[in-house]
């Protein structure tokens, strides 16, 4: 990054400081490790499939408040144990929604959560690149959520972000998700935003304690100018489960990174996912999952679509380390194309120390098949619905891990929808 | 009901169809046989609409209309069935979802409402009995893991379902045994009505004996050389293609 960059930067950490008392070293040392790593450039090999010079040549403001209340969009899950509502980056209580959930849980907004207690900042994660530590330096909100020993929520809880008219303006959030002893949560995080061009960049750190199950849902859907960059880091402990999906169809560009590590016997975590990525969008994910210990479990689906000059791109690294024996790593991507200018790239990465695991990558890139559509056509479906069929097909298996139908069917809906608004396009070509 | 006048067919730039005429009406069953690359599977392809099969003269009429006016998808809901030689796994969709889309947009073509899924499976349940199919199978993807008999029952309980007035059978008796032959056969006797047609495209008289055929035309390269009733194909069996025409 450059000095002056850093300068411009260096205001907004104070002015956050000011608002938050306590943590100006927290964000002064983070900023400063910013700078230290520099912004990544396609040199940068976990970075080679997504250009930030946006972020690199552009100074994002601090988002500012919404000035009227912004439009909800449509319900995704039926009946959720809470709502939380960000907009541009800031709690909004009027439109949460509690319910019950604080009668079960510890549920407060990150902000208060540092003011109060400014020792727990420690347990914040810093970061090991420019754009987390930017995070660090500009949180300025987030949920910091603690489910207690043996605790189930049973319906899903949503936090969802809006962001509205914010061109040029970055949003930092920080959401904090603990599972005690035998906890579950289930998590719907989801993005939506206009077309002014702002920048999200989320980090969602969990920590899933012995026999905890953590499911957690991301529905990206920013608007078509933004940004979105996200990280979640995820410790799982003997026992406990991790499950993801993550939908990223918004933004002119994502980046949406998961580490995970298992860090006790019996850790396990599946980690699925859908991208699609329309004309001049791009869609770039990278998992990384750490086996630490023995008898630890990963899986990961990930299906995207690359419309014509779209591109998807998966980069998954498996470590196993040397007394992780027992472990098993599965890992399946496939991408379908549109056409000979749509993208899609894959990227298997293992690092295995231990000699008794098993791990397996496939990765298959390719077009809809015409005889199938053919076939379809020819007992009278019209082609976009053979299309769409198709594609759900293909979609699927990166849903299975979706427990709660509502969720299910409301992602289904977006893979017909962005389906469908393809298919003119789709028609003119055959 | 079907009728083709001097066609020529293009497949990748080379013509496979080279002036074919035949003429099928309502209440008959026709049987085309030849030996392979005589272009029957090109028939039955570009009646059904295939893309890449490119008519470079002559016509397709179907009930008086202009067939290559209408997409594939169109046709079907115009009443042409294709039955395939080799039916297409997909993965992914299930058998029943497959038929029901099928039925409702045939039946959204013709104006009619989409049929309840309950009145659907009734329906689906009925034929595939009719056509000795393991209810089972109706919910497995479709074609995926079938046996090549099954794939080919599956194509008679979409046809029972579509209800076509002209089904194209391309090969349909193909790898079979004797027993999914027999079912097959029932299938297509059971389609078999006044107001409707059957072509049939074969290789082996073997269908022949449980489907009785009108009319049998020999196919030679990319035209029909003859014609002729029923016997012609037992002919055919004995005596083999070069002796005959």
């Amino acid at each position: 990054m450059q000095p002056d960059m850093l300068e411009k930067y260096e205001d907004q950490v104070w002015a956050l400081a000011g608002l938050m008392s306590g943590t100006e070293g927290l964000r002064m040392h983070a900023l400063k490790a910013a700078a230290e790593f520099g912004l990544p450039t396609k040199s940068a090999e976990p970075w080679r499939y997504s250009n930030v010079r946006a972020l690199r040549e552009t100074v994002f403001t601090p988002a500012v408040a919404a000035k009227s209340k912004p439009a909800l969009p449509g319900v995704v899950v039926a009946e959720a144990s809470a709502r939380f509502v960000f907009v541009n980056g800031r709690f909004n209580e009027d439109l949460s929604d509690m319910g019950d959930l604080w009668q079960a849980a510890q549920v407060r907004p990150l902000a208060n959560h540092l003011m109060s207690n400014i020792a727990r900042a420690d347990e914040l994660v810093r970061g090991k690149d420019a754009i987390t530590c930017l995070n660090t330096a500009l949180m300025r909100d987030g949920m910091v959520l603690s489910v207690p020993a043996g605790v189930e929520i049973d319906d899903p809880v949503e936090i969802l972000h809006i962001t509205t008219d914010n061109d040029k303006a970055g949003c930092h959030l920080r959401h904090v998700i603990e599972l005690g002893e035998g906890a579950s949560l289930t998590l719907l995080e989801r993005y939506v935003g206009d077309e002014s061009g702002y920048w999200t960049n989320s980090v969602l750190q969990a920590r899933i304690s012995e026999g905890a199950r953590f499911q957690h849902i991301r529905l990206q859907e920013e608007g078509g100018k933004a940004l979105h960059t996200a990280k979640t880091f995820v410790n799982v402990d003997a026992n406990a489960s991790y499950r993801a999906t993550n939908i990223n169809i918004g933004a002119s560009l994502s980046r949406f990174e998961a580490n995970v590590r298992l860090l006790v016997d019996g850790a396990s975590t599946v980690i699925d996912g859908v991208a699609l990525a329309a004309t001049g969008q791009s869609h770039d994910t990278y998992t990384h999952i750490d086996h630490l210990m023995p008898s630890t479990t990963s899986a990961q689906i990930f299906r995207t679509i690359a419309d014509s000059r779209g591109k998807t791109s998966f980069q998954g690294k498996i470590s196993v380390e040397k007394d992780a024996q027992k472990v098993t790593a599965d890992q399946s991507f496939k991408a379908l194309v549109f056409d000979k200018t749509a993208e899609a790239n894959a990227k298997p990465e293992l690092e295995i120390l231990a000699d008794d695991v098993k791990c397996s990558h496939g990765a298959t890139i390719g077009a809809l098949d015409d005889q199938a559509i053919f076939y379809l056509t020819s007992r009278g479906i019209e082609p976009a619905t053979a299309r769409r069929m198709l594609v759900e097909a293909f979609t699927a298996d990166a849903l299975v891990g979706v427990a709660f139908d509502d969720i299910k069917t409301a992602l289904m809906e977006r893979i017909s929808d962005w389906m469908a608004e393809r298919a003119s396009t789709l028609d003119t070509q055959e | 009901m079907l009728n083709i006048k001097n066609l020529h067919v293009q497949v990748d730039g080379t013509e496979i169809i080279k002036g074919l005429d035949l003429a099928v009406n309502a209440g008959e069953v026709h049987a085309i046989m030849g030996l392979n690359g005589a272009g029957k599977s090109t028939l039955a392809n570009t009646i059904a609409g295939r893309a890449d099969y490119e008519i470079t003269s002559g016509s397709i009429q179907f009930k008086g209309k202009d067939l290559t006016a209408f997409e594939p998808h169109e046709r079907v809901g115009e009443g042409i069935f294709l039955g395939f030689q080799y039916p297409v796994e997909i993965p992914g969709v299930s058998n029943l979802n497959f038929m029901r889309t099928a039925l409702n947009s045939v039946r959204k073509y013709n104006g009619l409402d989409a049929m309840s899924a309950a009145e659907f499976m009734k329906l689906v349940r009925a034929k595939a009995s009719e056509l000795k199919m393991d209810p089972e199978m109706l919910k497995r993807f479709v074609n995926v893991g079938f046996s090549g008999g099954e794939k080919k029952r599956n194509e008679m309980v979409q046809m029972a379902l579509l209800d076509p007035k002209l089904a194209v059978l391309d090969e349909t008796d193909s790898g079979l045994d004797i027993d999914a032959l027999k079912t097959v056969a029932e299938g297509i006797n059971t389609q078999r009505r006044s107001d409707t047609a059957v072509l049939l495209i074969t290789h082996y008289q073997r269908l022949l004996s449980y489907v009785q055929p009108d009319v049998v035309h020999v196919m030679i390269g990319g035209k029909i050389v003859k014609s002729g009733g029923k016997d012609l194909a037992l002919e055919l069996e004995e005596k083999g293609y070069a002796a005959v025409v």
